[in-house]
Protein backbone atom coordinates (compact mmCIF):
# COMPACT_ATOMS: atom_id res chain seq x y z
CA UNK A 1 0.00 0.00 0.00
CA UNK A 2 1.49 2.88 -0.58
CA UNK A 3 2.15 5.31 2.42
CA UNK A 4 0.17 9.05 1.84
CA UNK A 5 1.86 11.46 4.75
CA UNK A 6 0.50 13.95 6.08
CA UNK A 7 2.52 16.93 7.20
CA UNK A 8 1.57 19.96 9.69
CA UNK A 9 3.88 22.58 8.61
CA UNK A 10 4.10 26.06 10.54
CA UNK A 11 6.46 29.49 10.33
CA UNK A 12 6.27 31.90 12.52
CA UNK A 13 10.37 33.41 11.79
CA UNK A 14 8.75 37.15 10.70
CA UNK A 15 5.72 39.13 11.03
CA UNK A 16 3.47 36.58 8.50
CA UNK A 17 2.10 33.89 10.10
CA UNK A 18 1.45 30.82 7.81
CA UNK A 19 -0.07 27.22 9.11
CA UNK A 20 -0.76 24.22 6.83
CA UNK A 21 -1.88 20.77 7.20
CA UNK A 22 -0.56 19.21 3.57
CA UNK A 23 -1.28 15.35 2.66
CA UNK A 24 0.64 13.66 -0.38
CA UNK A 25 1.61 17.59 -1.58
CA UNK A 26 -1.83 18.92 -1.40
CA UNK A 27 -2.95 21.52 0.62
CA UNK A 28 -6.14 20.21 3.18
CA UNK A 29 -6.00 23.71 5.02
CA UNK A 30 -4.02 26.34 5.35
CA UNK A 31 -4.11 29.83 7.49
CA UNK A 32 -2.27 32.69 6.97
CA UNK A 33 -1.90 36.32 8.57
CA UNK A 34 0.11 39.01 7.16
CA UNK A 35 -1.35 41.90 10.00
CA UNK A 36 0.53 42.30 13.31
CA UNK A 37 -1.10 39.75 15.07
CA UNK A 38 0.72 38.11 17.96
CA UNK A 39 2.57 34.69 17.26
CA UNK A 40 2.04 33.25 20.78
CA UNK A 41 -1.22 33.86 21.32
CA UNK A 42 -2.28 32.95 17.52
CA UNK A 43 -0.23 29.98 17.06
CA UNK A 44 -1.71 27.19 18.57
CA UNK A 45 -5.25 28.15 17.71
CA UNK A 46 -4.56 28.36 14.06
CA UNK A 47 -3.08 25.05 14.45
CA UNK A 48 -5.94 23.49 16.06
CA UNK A 49 -8.41 25.68 13.29
CA UNK A 50 -6.04 24.47 10.45
CA UNK A 51 -6.46 20.49 11.66
CA UNK A 52 -10.07 20.52 12.02
CA UNK A 53 -10.51 22.12 8.91
CA UNK A 54 -8.51 19.29 7.47
CA UNK A 55 -10.44 16.95 9.10
CA UNK A 56 -7.81 15.58 11.34
CA UNK A 57 -7.29 15.04 15.02
CA UNK A 58 -3.14 16.10 15.61
CA UNK A 59 -2.42 11.88 15.99
CA UNK A 60 -3.18 11.62 12.56
CA UNK A 61 -0.29 13.83 11.56
CA UNK A 62 2.73 11.72 10.51
CA UNK A 63 5.56 14.94 10.19
CA UNK A 64 5.98 18.03 11.65
CA UNK A 65 7.73 20.51 9.69
CA UNK A 66 8.93 24.28 10.91
CA UNK A 67 11.09 26.84 9.16
CA UNK A 68 13.94 27.44 12.20
CA UNK A 69 15.35 30.56 11.24
CA UNK A 70 17.33 33.10 10.91
CA UNK A 71 14.53 35.10 11.68
CA UNK A 72 13.46 37.15 14.27
CA UNK A 73 14.81 35.76 17.44
CA UNK A 74 11.43 35.80 19.64
CA UNK A 75 9.65 34.60 16.45
CA UNK A 76 11.36 31.41 15.44
CA UNK A 77 11.50 30.61 18.77
CA UNK A 78 7.34 30.19 19.03
CA UNK A 79 7.40 28.19 16.10
CA UNK A 80 10.35 25.90 16.94
CA UNK A 81 8.84 25.49 20.89
CA UNK A 82 5.96 24.27 19.50
CA UNK A 83 7.56 22.31 16.71
CA UNK A 84 9.75 20.17 19.10
CA UNK A 85 7.28 19.93 21.81
CA UNK A 86 4.82 18.91 19.68
CA UNK A 87 7.31 16.29 18.10
CA UNK A 88 8.53 15.17 21.25
CA UNK A 89 5.27 14.94 23.32
CA UNK A 90 3.38 12.69 20.23
CA UNK A 91 6.83 10.69 19.39
CA UNK A 92 6.25 12.10 15.92
CA UNK A 93 8.98 12.83 12.98
CA UNK A 94 10.18 16.58 13.24
CA UNK A 95 11.92 18.38 9.83
CA UNK A 96 13.27 21.86 10.39
CA UNK A 97 13.44 24.02 7.29
CA UNK A 98 15.94 27.47 6.96
CA UNK A 99 13.50 30.41 6.82
CA UNK A 100 15.52 31.81 3.86
CA UNK A 101 15.13 28.43 1.94
CA UNK A 102 11.41 28.65 2.31
CA UNK A 103 11.35 32.31 1.10
CA UNK A 104 13.92 31.37 -1.76
CA UNK A 105 10.84 28.64 -2.74
CA UNK A 106 8.19 31.56 -3.48
CA UNK A 107 11.12 32.95 -6.12
CA UNK A 108 11.30 32.70 -9.76
CA UNK A 109 12.79 29.40 -11.29
CA UNK A 110 15.56 29.55 -12.81
CA UNK A 111 16.54 32.33 -11.30
CA UNK A 112 19.59 32.86 -8.62
CA UNK A 113 16.79 33.75 -5.70
CA UNK A 114 18.70 35.56 -2.90
CA UNK A 115 16.50 35.44 0.58
CA UNK A 116 17.20 38.02 2.57
CA UNK A 117 16.23 39.45 6.27
CA UNK A 118 17.00 42.53 7.12
CA UNK A 119 19.86 42.85 10.34
CA UNK A 120 19.97 46.09 10.43
CA UNK A 121 23.22 47.94 10.24
CA UNK A 122 23.51 47.28 6.17
CA UNK A 123 23.46 43.59 7.20
CA UNK A 124 21.21 40.69 6.61
CA UNK A 125 20.53 37.37 6.80
CA UNK A 126 21.40 35.85 3.56
CA UNK A 127 21.22 32.68 1.46
CA UNK A 128 20.86 32.47 -2.41
CA UNK A 129 19.18 29.31 -3.74
CA UNK A 130 18.17 28.22 -7.27
CA UNK A 131 14.61 26.38 -7.99
CA UNK A 132 14.89 23.83 -10.22
CA UNK A 133 12.28 21.13 -11.16
CA UNK A 134 10.60 21.45 -7.84
CA UNK A 135 13.56 21.42 -5.74
CA UNK A 136 15.33 24.62 -4.30
CA UNK A 137 18.70 23.96 -4.03
CA UNK A 138 20.88 25.65 -2.22
CA UNK A 139 23.98 27.73 -3.72
CA UNK A 140 25.22 30.30 -1.44
CA UNK A 141 24.88 28.81 2.81
CA UNK A 142 22.41 31.04 5.14
CA UNK A 143 24.70 33.75 6.50
CA UNK A 144 24.75 36.96 8.58
CA UNK A 145 26.54 39.41 6.13
CA UNK A 146 27.11 42.86 5.15
CA UNK A 147 25.45 43.66 2.09
CA UNK A 148 28.63 44.98 0.16
CA UNK A 149 30.47 41.51 1.18
CA UNK A 150 27.18 40.13 -0.41
CA UNK A 151 27.06 41.98 -3.28
CA UNK A 152 30.73 41.04 -3.99
CA UNK A 153 30.10 37.05 -3.68
CA UNK A 154 27.34 37.64 -6.50
CA UNK A 155 29.13 39.61 -8.38
CA UNK A 156 30.14 36.22 -10.63
CA UNK A 157 26.42 36.09 -11.51
CA UNK A 158 24.57 37.90 -14.12
CA UNK A 159 22.49 40.73 -12.31
CA UNK A 160 19.63 40.24 -14.42
CA UNK A 161 19.84 36.35 -13.40
CA UNK A 162 19.18 37.57 -9.84
CA UNK A 163 15.77 38.32 -7.61
CA UNK A 164 16.24 39.24 -4.22
CA UNK A 165 13.50 37.93 -2.10
CA UNK A 166 11.96 39.27 1.36
CA UNK A 167 13.61 43.20 0.77
CA UNK A 168 13.10 45.67 3.26
CA UNK A 169 12.86 48.80 1.95
CA UNK A 170 16.40 49.84 2.92
CA UNK A 171 17.74 46.79 1.66
CA UNK A 172 15.88 47.58 -1.78
CA UNK A 173 17.78 50.99 -1.95
CA UNK A 174 21.21 49.10 -1.36
CA UNK A 175 20.56 46.89 -3.80
CA UNK A 176 19.23 49.48 -6.52
CA UNK A 177 22.27 51.11 -6.12
CA UNK A 178 24.78 48.11 -6.15
CA UNK A 179 22.58 45.66 -8.58
CA UNK A 180 20.37 47.90 -10.72
CA UNK A 181 19.70 45.44 -12.82
CA UNK A 182 18.74 42.97 -10.27
CA UNK A 183 15.15 42.17 -9.64
CA UNK A 184 13.95 42.88 -6.41
CA UNK A 185 10.39 41.46 -4.43
CA UNK A 186 9.95 43.57 -1.10
CA UNK A 187 9.28 42.03 2.42
CA UNK A 188 5.63 43.03 2.25
CA UNK A 189 5.33 40.69 -1.37
CA UNK A 190 7.24 38.01 0.17
CA UNK A 191 5.25 35.87 2.16
CA UNK A 192 6.23 32.64 3.54
CA UNK A 193 3.49 29.68 3.06
CA UNK A 194 3.28 26.57 4.90
CA UNK A 195 2.04 24.52 2.23
CA UNK A 196 5.99 25.04 0.48
CA UNK A 197 6.90 24.16 3.56
CA UNK A 198 5.55 20.83 3.94
CA UNK A 199 6.34 19.87 0.02
CA UNK A 200 10.12 21.16 0.75
CA UNK A 201 10.01 18.93 4.20
CA UNK A 202 8.48 16.14 2.82
CA UNK A 203 12.01 14.77 1.19
CA UNK A 204 13.82 15.96 3.83
CA UNK A 205 15.58 14.14 6.94
CA UNK A 206 13.91 14.52 10.20
CA UNK A 207 15.81 15.64 13.20
CA UNK A 208 17.85 13.27 14.76
CA UNK A 209 17.95 14.35 18.26
CA UNK A 210 14.43 16.31 19.17
CA UNK A 211 15.43 17.54 22.35
CA UNK A 212 18.65 18.82 20.65
CA UNK A 213 16.57 21.25 17.93
CA UNK A 214 17.03 24.58 18.33
CA UNK A 215 16.63 27.76 16.32
CA UNK A 216 19.09 28.81 13.69
CA UNK A 217 19.88 32.49 15.31
CA UNK A 218 23.27 32.57 13.10
CA UNK A 219 24.66 35.05 15.25
CA UNK A 220 25.79 35.31 18.90
CA UNK A 221 23.84 37.19 21.51
CA UNK A 222 24.92 40.68 21.65
CA UNK A 223 26.40 39.88 25.57
CA UNK A 224 28.16 37.10 24.22
CA UNK A 225 29.57 38.18 21.53
CA UNK A 226 31.16 41.43 24.10
CA UNK A 227 32.10 38.74 26.19
CA UNK A 228 34.14 36.41 23.77
CA UNK A 229 35.56 40.37 21.84
CA UNK A 230 36.94 40.63 25.76
CA UNK A 231 39.58 37.90 24.81
CA UNK A 232 37.33 34.86 27.13
CA UNK A 233 37.23 31.54 25.02
CA UNK A 234 34.58 28.75 25.05
CA UNK A 235 35.82 26.28 27.36
CA UNK A 236 33.84 23.14 25.60
CA UNK A 237 34.21 21.75 29.06
CA UNK A 238 31.29 23.68 30.83
CA UNK A 239 28.42 23.04 30.77
CA UNK A 240 26.14 26.73 31.19
CA UNK A 241 23.04 24.85 32.03
CA UNK A 242 22.90 22.28 34.88
CA UNK A 243 20.12 20.44 36.43
CA UNK A 244 19.80 20.77 40.48
CA UNK B 1 -13.57 9.43 47.94
CA UNK B 2 -11.89 12.16 46.02
CA UNK B 3 -9.89 11.37 43.14
CA UNK B 4 -6.21 12.56 43.07
CA UNK B 5 -5.66 15.31 40.86
CA UNK B 6 -1.82 15.62 38.90
CA UNK B 7 -0.56 18.71 37.51
CA UNK B 8 2.28 18.84 34.67
CA UNK B 9 3.82 22.17 35.35
CA UNK B 10 6.00 24.34 33.65
CA UNK B 11 7.96 27.44 35.21
CA UNK B 12 10.51 29.68 32.79
CA UNK B 13 10.19 32.98 33.79
CA UNK B 14 13.57 33.82 34.84
CA UNK B 15 16.70 31.85 34.03
CA UNK B 16 15.05 28.48 35.43
CA UNK B 17 13.85 25.96 33.25
CA UNK B 18 11.32 23.57 35.46
CA UNK B 19 9.36 21.09 34.92
CA UNK B 20 7.28 19.10 37.58
CA UNK B 21 4.52 16.86 38.28
CA UNK B 22 2.51 17.97 41.79
CA UNK B 23 0.07 15.52 42.94
CA UNK B 24 -3.01 16.85 44.51
CA UNK B 25 -1.18 20.64 45.37
CA UNK B 26 0.78 18.86 47.86
CA UNK B 27 3.08 16.59 46.74
CA UNK B 28 6.17 16.61 44.67
CA UNK B 29 6.17 13.37 42.27
CA UNK B 30 9.45 15.54 40.33
CA UNK B 31 10.40 19.33 40.08
CA UNK B 32 13.39 19.27 37.76
CA UNK B 33 15.23 22.69 37.49
CA UNK B 34 17.66 23.59 34.85
CA UNK B 35 19.34 26.17 36.24
CA UNK B 36 21.37 28.82 33.50
CA UNK B 37 23.38 30.42 36.56
CA UNK B 38 27.02 29.62 35.23
CA UNK B 39 25.80 30.58 31.93
CA UNK B 40 24.67 34.54 32.92
CA UNK B 41 27.58 34.49 35.23
CA UNK B 42 29.89 35.48 32.42
CA UNK B 43 27.90 38.46 32.04
CA UNK B 44 27.33 39.25 35.45
CA UNK B 45 23.49 39.18 35.28
CA UNK B 46 20.89 37.47 33.71
CA UNK B 47 20.76 38.39 29.97
CA UNK B 48 17.56 37.84 28.38
CA UNK B 49 18.09 36.44 25.36
CA UNK B 50 20.33 34.21 26.35
CA UNK B 51 17.93 32.79 28.49
CA UNK B 52 15.63 32.68 26.20
CA UNK B 53 17.80 30.44 23.95
CA UNK B 54 18.48 28.38 27.04
CA UNK B 55 14.91 27.86 27.91
CA UNK B 56 14.52 26.19 24.11
CA UNK B 57 17.27 23.99 24.98
CA UNK B 58 16.38 22.93 27.82
CA UNK B 59 12.56 22.46 27.78
CA UNK B 60 11.92 18.57 26.33
CA UNK B 61 14.47 17.18 28.36
CA UNK B 62 13.03 18.76 31.13
CA UNK B 63 9.66 17.67 30.89
CA UNK B 64 11.01 14.00 29.75
CA UNK B 65 12.77 13.90 33.19
CA UNK B 66 9.82 15.37 34.98
CA UNK B 67 7.39 12.71 33.27
CA UNK B 68 10.21 9.52 33.87
CA UNK B 69 10.90 10.52 37.26
CA UNK B 70 7.02 10.80 38.35
CA UNK B 71 6.37 7.48 36.55
CA UNK B 72 3.26 9.08 35.26
CA UNK B 73 2.39 8.85 31.28
CA UNK B 74 -0.09 11.44 30.00
CA UNK B 75 -3.37 9.61 30.13
CA UNK B 76 -2.67 9.95 33.99
CA UNK B 77 -2.53 13.78 34.08
CA UNK B 78 -5.57 15.95 35.03
CA UNK B 79 -3.77 19.98 33.78
CA UNK B 80 -0.93 21.21 32.39
CA UNK B 81 -0.43 24.41 34.56
CA UNK B 82 2.45 27.44 33.33
CA UNK B 83 3.72 30.86 34.47
CA UNK B 84 2.15 33.38 32.41
CA UNK B 85 3.62 36.25 34.18
CA UNK B 86 5.71 38.34 35.96
CA UNK B 87 8.97 37.54 34.52
CA UNK B 88 10.82 38.42 31.04
CA UNK B 89 9.12 37.79 28.16
CA UNK B 90 11.13 35.61 26.22
CA UNK B 91 11.32 33.40 28.71
CA UNK B 92 8.23 33.18 29.93
CA UNK B 93 6.67 32.62 26.18
CA UNK B 94 8.62 29.15 25.98
CA UNK B 95 7.05 27.65 29.13
CA UNK B 96 3.80 29.24 27.52
CA UNK B 97 4.34 27.94 23.95
CA UNK B 98 5.12 24.54 25.59
CA UNK B 99 2.59 23.96 27.67
CA UNK B 100 -0.36 24.87 25.48
CA UNK B 101 1.67 22.57 23.30
CA UNK B 102 1.34 19.27 25.76
CA UNK B 103 -2.47 20.64 26.42
CA UNK B 104 -3.40 20.69 23.17
CA UNK B 105 -1.85 17.56 22.11
CA UNK B 106 -2.78 15.70 25.18
CA UNK B 107 -6.28 17.52 25.37
CA UNK B 108 -5.74 18.67 29.00
CA UNK B 109 -6.86 21.59 30.33
CA UNK B 110 -4.61 24.78 30.93
CA UNK B 111 -3.88 26.53 34.07
CA UNK B 112 -1.96 30.04 33.50
CA UNK B 113 -0.26 30.71 36.99
CA UNK B 114 0.94 34.11 38.45
CA UNK B 115 4.23 33.53 39.37
CA UNK B 116 4.10 35.63 42.82
CA UNK B 117 1.39 33.27 43.68
CA UNK B 118 3.59 30.18 42.45
CA UNK B 119 6.43 31.81 45.15
CA UNK B 120 3.75 32.18 48.24
CA UNK B 121 2.48 28.31 47.70
CA UNK B 122 5.43 26.89 47.63
CA UNK B 123 4.73 26.67 51.68
CA UNK B 124 2.07 24.18 50.75
CA UNK B 125 4.20 21.56 50.71
CA UNK B 126 5.74 22.47 53.78
CA UNK B 127 2.74 23.00 56.15
CA UNK B 128 -1.51 22.99 55.74
CA UNK B 129 -1.82 26.64 55.22
CA UNK B 130 -4.77 28.20 57.52
CA UNK B 131 -6.39 31.89 56.16
CA UNK B 132 -5.77 34.27 56.11
CA UNK B 133 -1.93 33.93 56.22
CA UNK B 134 0.93 36.53 55.79
CA UNK B 135 3.06 36.29 53.27
CA UNK B 136 6.65 37.74 52.56
CA UNK B 137 7.96 37.75 49.25
CA UNK B 138 11.46 38.20 48.91
CA UNK B 139 13.57 37.75 45.56
CA UNK B 140 15.50 39.32 43.14
CA UNK B 141 12.50 40.63 41.61
CA UNK B 142 9.95 40.89 44.20
CA UNK B 143 9.90 42.76 47.63
CA UNK B 144 6.27 42.13 48.80
CA UNK B 145 4.16 41.71 52.18
CA UNK B 146 0.83 39.59 50.90
CA UNK B 147 -2.29 39.31 52.52
CA UNK B 148 -3.30 35.79 51.33
CA UNK B 149 -7.63 35.88 52.67
CA UNK B 150 -8.47 32.37 51.50
CA UNK B 151 -7.50 29.66 48.53
CA UNK B 152 -5.90 32.12 45.62
CA UNK B 153 -7.13 35.48 46.75
CA UNK B 154 -4.35 38.01 47.16
CA UNK B 155 -4.06 41.53 48.53
CA UNK B 156 -0.70 43.19 48.24
CA UNK B 157 0.08 45.02 51.60
CA UNK B 158 3.68 46.48 50.50
CA UNK B 159 5.91 46.87 48.13
CA UNK B 160 9.28 48.10 47.01
CA UNK B 161 9.25 51.52 45.91
CA UNK B 162 13.27 50.56 44.08
CA UNK B 163 14.67 47.79 44.07
CA UNK B 164 13.92 44.15 45.02
CA UNK B 165 15.75 43.31 48.47
CA UNK B 166 17.69 40.45 46.31
CA UNK B 167 18.18 43.21 43.27
CA UNK B 168 19.89 45.09 46.50
CA UNK B 169 22.17 41.77 47.40
CA UNK B 170 23.35 41.76 43.80
CA UNK B 171 24.47 45.45 43.80
CA UNK B 172 26.29 45.85 46.79
CA UNK B 173 27.85 42.32 45.88
CA UNK B 174 29.62 43.58 42.79
CA UNK B 175 31.00 46.17 45.26
CA UNK B 176 32.61 43.94 47.04
CA UNK B 177 33.93 41.83 43.96
CA UNK B 178 31.30 39.31 44.64
CA UNK B 179 29.62 37.58 41.29
CA UNK B 180 25.64 37.88 40.85
CA UNK B 181 24.14 35.88 42.54
CA UNK B 182 26.05 37.22 45.39
CA UNK B 183 23.22 36.84 48.35
CA UNK B 184 24.76 33.63 49.44
CA UNK B 185 28.10 34.89 50.23
CA UNK B 186 26.94 38.62 51.81
CA UNK B 187 24.84 36.27 53.91
CA UNK B 188 27.69 34.20 54.58
CA UNK B 189 30.12 37.02 55.24
CA UNK B 190 27.13 39.10 57.34
CA UNK B 191 26.86 35.57 59.48
CA UNK B 192 30.93 36.66 60.58
CA UNK B 193 30.70 40.17 60.68
CA UNK B 194 29.71 43.55 62.91
CA UNK B 195 27.07 45.73 62.01
CA UNK B 196 29.35 48.70 62.87
CA UNK B 197 28.67 51.26 59.76
CA UNK B 198 24.94 52.02 60.89
CA UNK B 199 23.72 52.11 57.66
CA UNK B 200 20.14 53.80 56.75
CA UNK B 201 16.77 51.86 57.75
CA UNK B 202 14.67 53.18 55.22
CA UNK B 203 11.06 54.12 56.02
CA UNK B 204 10.82 52.55 58.95
CA UNK B 205 9.41 55.49 60.59
CA UNK B 206 6.60 55.64 58.20
CA UNK B 207 3.24 53.85 58.93
CA UNK B 208 2.99 52.51 55.86
CA UNK B 209 4.45 48.84 54.58
CA UNK B 210 6.52 49.70 51.75
CA UNK B 211 9.94 49.00 51.12
CA UNK B 212 13.11 50.97 49.93
CA UNK B 213 16.46 49.46 49.23
CA UNK B 214 17.93 52.26 47.21
CA UNK B 215 19.10 54.60 49.81
CA UNK B 216 20.72 51.29 51.99
CA UNK B 217 22.82 50.65 48.52
CA UNK B 218 23.84 53.90 47.70
CA UNK B 219 24.92 54.83 51.46
CA UNK B 220 26.72 51.42 51.15
CA UNK B 221 28.35 51.98 47.95
CA UNK B 222 29.60 55.45 48.58
CA UNK B 223 31.31 54.35 52.02
CA UNK B 224 33.01 51.57 50.29
CA UNK B 225 34.46 54.66 47.91
CA UNK B 226 35.38 56.69 49.89
CA UNK B 227 37.29 54.41 51.99
CA UNK B 228 38.62 53.38 48.14
CA UNK B 229 39.55 57.47 47.95
CA UNK B 230 41.60 57.47 50.71
CA UNK B 231 43.13 54.17 50.45
CA UNK B 232 41.36 52.84 53.89
CA UNK B 233 41.00 49.01 54.06
CA UNK B 234 37.02 47.84 54.97
CA UNK B 235 36.22 45.06 56.34
CA UNK B 236 33.84 43.20 54.01
CA UNK B 237 32.71 40.84 56.52
CA UNK B 238 31.47 44.14 58.63
CA UNK B 239 30.28 45.39 55.58
CA UNK B 240 27.97 42.61 54.64
CA UNK B 241 27.34 42.61 58.27
CA UNK B 242 25.89 46.57 58.38
CA UNK B 243 24.30 45.98 54.55
CA UNK B 244 22.20 42.72 56.16
CA UNK B 245 21.57 44.21 59.59
CA UNK B 246 19.61 47.07 57.93
CA UNK B 247 18.04 45.36 55.36
CA UNK B 248 17.19 42.30 58.15
CA UNK B 249 15.62 45.36 59.93
CA UNK B 250 13.10 46.67 57.47
CA UNK B 251 12.21 43.79 56.45
CA UNK B 252 11.20 43.02 60.18
CA UNK B 253 9.77 45.96 61.01
CA UNK B 254 7.37 46.01 57.98
CA UNK B 255 6.49 42.64 58.31
CA UNK B 256 5.23 42.16 61.77
CA UNK B 257 3.91 45.93 61.49
CA UNK B 258 1.34 44.08 58.61
CA UNK B 259 0.87 40.90 60.87
CA UNK B 260 -0.26 43.75 63.56
CA UNK B 261 -3.22 45.27 61.25
CA UNK B 262 -3.78 41.82 59.74
CA UNK B 263 -3.53 39.37 62.60
CA UNK B 264 -2.70 35.42 61.48
CA UNK B 265 -1.73 32.35 61.99
CA UNK B 266 1.14 31.60 60.05
CA UNK B 267 3.59 33.48 58.41
CA UNK B 268 4.92 32.28 55.01
CA UNK B 269 8.35 33.45 54.16
CA UNK B 270 8.99 32.38 50.30
CA UNK B 271 11.41 33.71 46.93
CA UNK B 272 14.94 33.24 46.65
CA UNK B 273 16.26 35.65 49.46
CA UNK B 274 13.96 33.39 51.76
CA UNK B 275 17.05 31.06 51.41
CA UNK B 276 19.36 33.85 53.34
CA UNK B 277 20.45 32.50 56.94
CA UNK B 278 20.13 35.82 58.60
CA UNK B 279 16.45 36.54 58.03
CA UNK B 280 15.61 32.97 58.85
CA UNK B 281 17.20 33.14 62.39
CA UNK B 282 15.94 37.09 62.45
CA UNK B 283 12.50 36.03 61.89
CA UNK B 284 12.41 33.26 63.85
CA UNK B 285 13.53 34.49 67.04
CA UNK B 286 11.39 37.89 66.64
CA UNK B 287 8.49 35.46 66.87
CA UNK B 288 10.09 34.29 69.98
CA UNK B 289 10.36 37.26 71.58
CA UNK B 290 6.48 38.41 70.63
CA UNK B 291 5.00 35.44 71.58
CA UNK B 292 2.69 35.78 69.55
CA UNK B 293 1.44 32.34 68.33
CA UNK B 294 2.35 32.14 64.56
CA UNK B 295 3.62 29.72 62.81
CA UNK B 296 6.79 30.66 61.20
CA UNK B 297 6.75 28.80 57.35
CA UNK B 298 9.72 28.50 55.38
CA UNK B 299 9.90 26.44 52.52
CA UNK B 300 13.07 24.12 51.88
CA UNK B 301 16.00 25.79 50.25
CA UNK B 302 15.29 23.79 46.75
CA UNK B 303 11.68 25.29 46.56
CA UNK B 304 12.61 29.26 47.23
CA UNK B 305 14.29 29.56 43.99
CA UNK B 306 12.51 29.41 41.05
CA UNK B 307 10.89 26.02 40.36
CA UNK B 308 7.57 24.60 38.93
CA UNK B 309 6.36 22.44 41.54
CA UNK B 310 5.31 25.84 43.62
CA UNK B 311 3.38 26.20 40.34
CA UNK B 312 1.39 23.15 40.60
CA UNK B 313 0.60 24.09 44.25
CA UNK B 314 -1.04 27.36 43.37
CA UNK B 315 -2.55 25.55 39.94
CA UNK B 316 -4.07 22.98 42.07
CA UNK B 317 -6.18 26.04 43.60
CA UNK B 318 -7.21 26.90 40.45
CA UNK B 319 -7.84 23.52 39.14
CA UNK B 320 -10.09 23.23 42.10
CA UNK B 321 -12.04 26.31 41.26
CA UNK B 322 -12.11 25.00 37.55
CA UNK B 323 -10.31 28.78 36.54
CA UNK B 324 -9.17 27.53 33.02
CA UNK B 325 -7.38 29.31 30.26
CA UNK B 326 -7.67 28.73 26.26
CA UNK B 327 -4.98 28.37 23.50
CA UNK B 328 -4.59 32.12 23.10
CA UNK B 329 -2.67 32.69 26.68
CA UNK B 330 -0.15 35.37 26.15
CA UNK B 331 3.28 36.09 28.74
CA UNK B 332 2.20 39.10 30.54
CA UNK B 333 5.66 40.30 31.66
CA UNK B 334 4.16 42.74 34.15
CA UNK B 335 1.73 40.74 36.04
CA UNK B 336 0.75 41.06 39.43
CA UNK B 337 -1.69 40.29 41.98
ZN1 LIG C 1 10.80 34.03 41.31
Amino acid sequence: MLFIMKILAFDTSNKPLTVAVVEDGKCLARMDSSELKTHSVSLLPDIQESLETAGLSVNDIDRIAVADGPGSYTGVRIAVTVAKTLAFTLDKPLVGISSLRLLAADGTDDKLVVALEDARNDNAFAGAYIKKSGEVVNVIEDQHISMSRLFEKLSNYPAEQIQFVNASEHLAELINEAMPKASVVLTKDSLPDAVKLAQIAENAEPVKDINAFVPTYLRLTQAEHDWIEKGHKEDGNISYVEEI
Amino acid sequence: MKKDTLILSFESSCDETSVAVIKNGKQILSNIIATQIKSHQRFGGVVPEVASRHHVEEITVCIQMAMDEAEVDYDDLDAVAVTYGPGLVGSLLIGIMAAKTVAFAHDLPLIKSNHLAGHIYSANFVTDLEYPFMALLVSGGHTELVYVKAPGEFETLGDTRDDAVGEAYDKIGRVLGINYPAGKEVDRLAGIGKDTFDFPRAMVQEDNLDFSFSGLKSAFINTVHHADQVHEELSKEDLAASFQGAVLDILANKTFRAIKTHPVKQLVVAGGVAANQGLRSRLASEVAKRNDDIELVFPPLRLCGDNAAMIGAIAQIQYDKKDFADLTVNADPSLDF
